[in-house]
């Protein structure tokens, strides 16, 4: 019974876990700003911060500068986001699953992948600027290009750990190529291939805001550099908050979205 | 779909008819230039419900002789026939049991036992009642909704076999599979294939290195050398089942098969 309550105590403790670092931060956050340490057009102080993100997010627009813009902003960021990696994933899970367990593919693939691999992401924006022009077609090309590899690279590593013996297992019962891609590749890969798509997405809000840094109208990205033209950091703060928050809810969706459609996702880790 | 009633095992051998035929299996495997002869003009058959141990040091070529039996390797030269036709991929005639874990990790017990059903079935119903049937026959129908880690290696080993069982292979081929029990798990897993071999009536393929397994299991003992692996004697056991291991005959036997082993 007694050690019963100490462990809900101890769970409850538990849950809170993740929040400790922010509430910290927060905290300290909130003393320097009160004795004046750093001056506030370097760090404004968190109610400020709260103000602008109240006016960002929930005043009509036209009210002040930037009020009401977050809806629209964040849309328009969402769908980036979204697409890029949409296409990143489509391309990322068969041709790594391919080449983790065709040797020819892998070698094929190897020094091509490992060279664009190291070109950090900024030096394409050039590029696909003049490609793409400004907007939707640049960041979903940079935020597909910075996704697609931890998604093919974990992919592959999943499908090349599978052990033989389990692919044997799946033959000897008569299973075809088909249903073996499915039935045993896909599901033994699964812990690399979620790893792969949660580091991915990841990688796609740091690249959705390189995209939109470049005078799009709209978009999380676009607010911050409008905020620094103007002169606004706590909107730029409030910017890098939002990120921040729809970047974890992001990544908590996508794990447990994978967990509720596939067995394996929900049982392997 | 339900097993057959009538066991073979109530049928003379003499009146059994051959099913699998290996014929003149030789396999050689290059390592670094040089040739490693591992099977050698490997000879030997198999009858309908037979118990065959395949009985050997390890290094043999045992585990070999078994995977091209399986069709996961393909012999440099000679043929291995079931019912007349070559053997040249894996196929569910010919089950595997292996002495490792290969249970689906991301399956249930239940789901594992399914597995090889699925691509034959479309009916989900009939697939559940043949499964049901396999869980009692191992004895596992209250682990049904276990993951394979959250159940020990006895029962791991139990759900391998359930599940190639439900597919009513012509041969069972058994690498080791209670090699790495303990004694006593490993004794009731013998019983346990006995019993379930007595009810279904399969023809059984057993590599072993364990006297006592061989001796247990066996209407026949392959012996086999080792470089090149090949078969070198033949014993037939003749016991009625079960065999109890303080018996004196069982003990004739035992020291039969060491003395030939040291030979």
């Amino acid at each position: 019974m007694m050690e019963k309550e100490n462990n809900s105590i101890h769970n409850s403790a538990f849950a809170l876990l993740p929040w400790v670092i922010p509430t910290v931060f927060i905290i300290l956050w909130t003393v320097i700003s009160e004795t004046g340490l750093i001056p506030t057009y370097l760090l404004p102080h968190p109610v400020e911060i709260g103000k602008a993100g109240y006016t960002y997010i929930f005043r009509n627009p036209g009210d002040a500068p930037f009020a009401g813009r977050f809806l629209n902003d964040a849309g328009a960021s969402l769908i980036r986001v979204c697409s890029g990696f949409a296409v990143a994933v489509i391309l990322g899970i068969p041709l790594g699953i391919i080449s983790g367990r065709l040797a020819s593919v892998r070698k094929l693939m190897s020094t091509t992948i490992n060279a664009l691999r190291a070109v950090p992401g900024i030096s394409w924006l050039p590029l696909a600027m003049i490609w793409f022009g400004i907007g939707i077609k640049t960041t979903i090309f940079l935020v597909a290009l910075a996704a697609f590899f931890p998604i093919y690279l974990n992919a592959a590593a999943g499908a090349r750990q599978i052990s033989p013996l389990l692919l044997q297992a799946g033959a000897m019962m008569g299973v075809n190529r088909l249903r073996g891609t499915f039935a045993i590749l896909l599901p033994g890969a699964m812990p690399h291939i979620m790893t792969g798509l949660r580091l991915g997405l990841g990688i796609s809000w740091a690249y959705l805001v390189l995209g939109e840094l470049t005078g799009v109208p709209n978009g999380l990205g676009a607010v911050i550099m409008d905020a620094r033209m103007l002169g606004r950091i706590d909107i730029i703060v409030v910017g890098i908050i939002i990120i921040a928050v729809m970047g974890r809810a992001g990544d908590q969706l996508l794990k447990t979205s994978l967990r509720f459609c596939f067995k394996s996702a929900r049982r392997m880790s | 779909m339900k097993p057959k009633l009538a066991p073979v095992y109530k049928v003379k051998p003499e009146a059994r008819e051959t099913i699998l035929w290996i014929k003149n299996l030789r396999k050689v495997f290059r390592t670094n230039g040089s040739f490693l002869t591992v099977l050698d003009d490997v000879h030997f058959y198999a009858k309908s419900g037979e118990m065959i141990c395949i009985f050997g040091r390890s290094g043999c070529g045992k585990s070999t002789l078994l995977k091209i039996l399986a069709g996961f390797l393909s012999p440099s030269s000679g043929t291995v026939l079931l019912n007349g036709k070559p053997v040249t991929t894996p196929g569910p005639d010919r089950c595997v049991v292996f002495q490792e874990d290969t249970l689906f990790p991301w399956l249930t017990v239940k789901e594992n036992i399914a597995f090889g059903l699925r691509g034959r079935i479309k009916d989900k119903k009939t697939i559940w009642e043949e499964v049901e049937h396999f869980l009692s026959l191992v004895g596992l129908s209250e682990f049904r909704d276990y993951l394979p880690r959250e159940i020990s290696g006895g029962m791991k080993q139990r759900v391998a076999l359930a599940r190639v069982l439900i597919l009513k292979p012509q041969v069972l081929l058994m690498d080791e599979p209670f090699a790495s029990l303990d004694a006593q798990t490993r004794e009731e897993m013998q019983n346990l294939l006995l019993s379930l071999w007595k009810k279904l009536s399969h023809t059984v393929l057993f590599v072993t290195h364990d006297v006592n397994e061989a001796i247990t299991l066996a209407d026949r003992i392959l012996l086999m050398d080792k470089s090149p692996g090949r078969i070198r004697d033949e014993i037939r056991v003749d016991l009625p089942r079960p065999r109890k291991k303080e018996k004196s005959e069982f003990l004739f036997f035992s020291s039969k098969l060491y003395e030939r082993l040291r030979e």
